[in-house]
């Protein structure tokens, strides 16, 4: 069992060759909007490092958000391309549910977040489970105060990881009892992906590649009211 | 919106309004964005390309209109973004990763169109003609360009609020008065 990790949905890209006994390779680049230029060669670059083959990879797992639309596109375009072609098993996880894998030591409940831009962040939260951490919410987009307002509600104290929280970091140590975990990885890594998705090959909890859809979250129903707006120009006058 | 918030500016011509997003530029840090609003041929691309040389980007910046976005490395990268062929929210969105990102001034044409998934924290830029354009038009003797004031309205909103002391220090040359 050898998997393919491709993890694409920050300003850090990587891309990890995973087995039962964990990292074989890895190769990441912490160049904002480089995925494109980088996914592909660092493919072929971690696969020449270790002594592999194409042949030699049983399955593609990508992370699939919440993050970045043009980076998730590559990422899960190159990691479908690569299964579809050698006719692989997928296996897709948000980056959410990899950053708050790293904490499934602390008996604490665990708040992953990543940094949505324009004063947002993504978050889900989590308790630690038998073999990982489970999931207790759906995954959210939002500004701090709304996640304070979710924190609150829950009443507990909370380990918050990522790179949403550091950016917030003020935000929400302000109102609500968590602490923002500095140590660790602030955003989802493929290294991470692959050794949580390798029991799901296992197991054949697997997708055929055509079924991997990003996350956006942020989906705006709405049309751009050029009209509208005309319309309002005029009455100022 | 409140009235505090907003510097209201007179520019003579084009060469004005670009000395103006030149002074103003000494304030820009990574991740601002700058939305600006104004009809056709108002000087959205203008104040670009003066803002542009404050921040030594030495190429000529040109309307981003039919491409969507363009990108120039100078003392900080910028995005210049036009939203005017989008006809959905959601196609702000699909821009590309490099608007609003962090290490980048993002400036967007036609900002206000899109205003509800812009950032609370940003500088609106509003440039509109200072005379009544359906007046009678002066003639020019020497058959030069004839100068076209502008009035420029800078709206702090969000964390902006903190460099308005600033900007209206930089930006008194072209006060009113």
């Amino acid at each position: 069992m050898l998997v393919l990790a491709v993890e694409t949905s920050t300003d850090r890209s990587s891309v990890a060759l995973v087995d039962e006994n964990g990292v074989v390779a890895e190769a990441s680049l912490g160049v904002p909007r480089r995925h494109g230029e980088f996914v592909a060669p660092a493919i072929a670059f971690c696969l020449d490092q270790a002594g592999l083959t194409p042949d030699d990879v049983s399955g593609v797992a990508v992370g699939l958000g919440p993050g970045l639309y043009t980076g998730l596109r590559v990422g899960i375009a190159t990691a479908q391309s690569f299964a579809m072609a050698r006719n692989l098993p997928m296996v897709g996880m948000s980056g959410l549910d990899v950053l708050a894998f790293q904490a499934r030591h602390t008996r604490r409940l665990i708040c992953a977040t990543l940094d949505a831009r324009r004063g947002q962040l993504f978050w889900a939260l989590y308790r630690c489970a038998p073999g990982g951490v489970q999931r207790l919410s759906d995954l959210r987009v939002g500004r701090p105060d709304e996640l304070t307002a979710e924190l609150d509600s829950v009443g507990e104290h909370c380990l918050v990881l990522g790179d949403g929280g550091l950016r917030h970091r003020g935000a929400l140590e302000g109102a609500v009892d968590v602490d923002v975990a500095e140590g660790g990885r602030a955003t989802p890594d493929a290294g991470d992906l692959g050794a949580l998705a390798v029991p799901r090959f296992i197991r054949e909890e697997t997708e055929r590649p055509g079924t991997m859809k990003p996350i956006y979250l942020r989906q705006v129903d709405a049309a751009i009211g050029w009209q509208e707006r005309g319309r309002m120009q005029a009455g100022q006058g | 919106m409140t009235v505090s918030n907003a510097l209201t500016l007179h520019t003579a011509d084009a060469s004005s309004t670009q000395a103006l997003a030149e002074a103003i530029a000494a304030v820009f840090l990574p991740g601002d964005v700058v939305a600006l609003s104004g009809e056709l041929g108002a000087g959205k691309t203008c104040f670009v390309q003066g803002a542009a040389r404050g921040l030594d980007i030495g190429v000529p910046v040109t309307s981003p209109t039919f491409v969507l976005v363009r990108q120039y490395r100078g003392r900080l990268p910028i995005v210049h973004a036009d939203v005017y062929r989008l006809n959905r929210m959601q196609d702000v969105f699909d821009l590309g990763d490099e608007v609003f990102a962090p290490d980048v001034v993002t400036f967007v044409e036609w900002g206000d169109a899109i205003a509800s998934v812009l950032p609370a924290d940003r500088l609106d830029v509003e440039i509109v003609h200072a005379e009544d354009l359906t007046a009678e038009t002066q003639p020019v003797d020497d058959g030069s360009v004839p100068p076209a004031p502008r009035t420029v309205v800078l709206r702090t909103h969000g964390s902006w609020g903190e460099r308005h002391q600033e900007l209206a220090t930089l930006c008194a040359p072209w006060r009113e008065g």
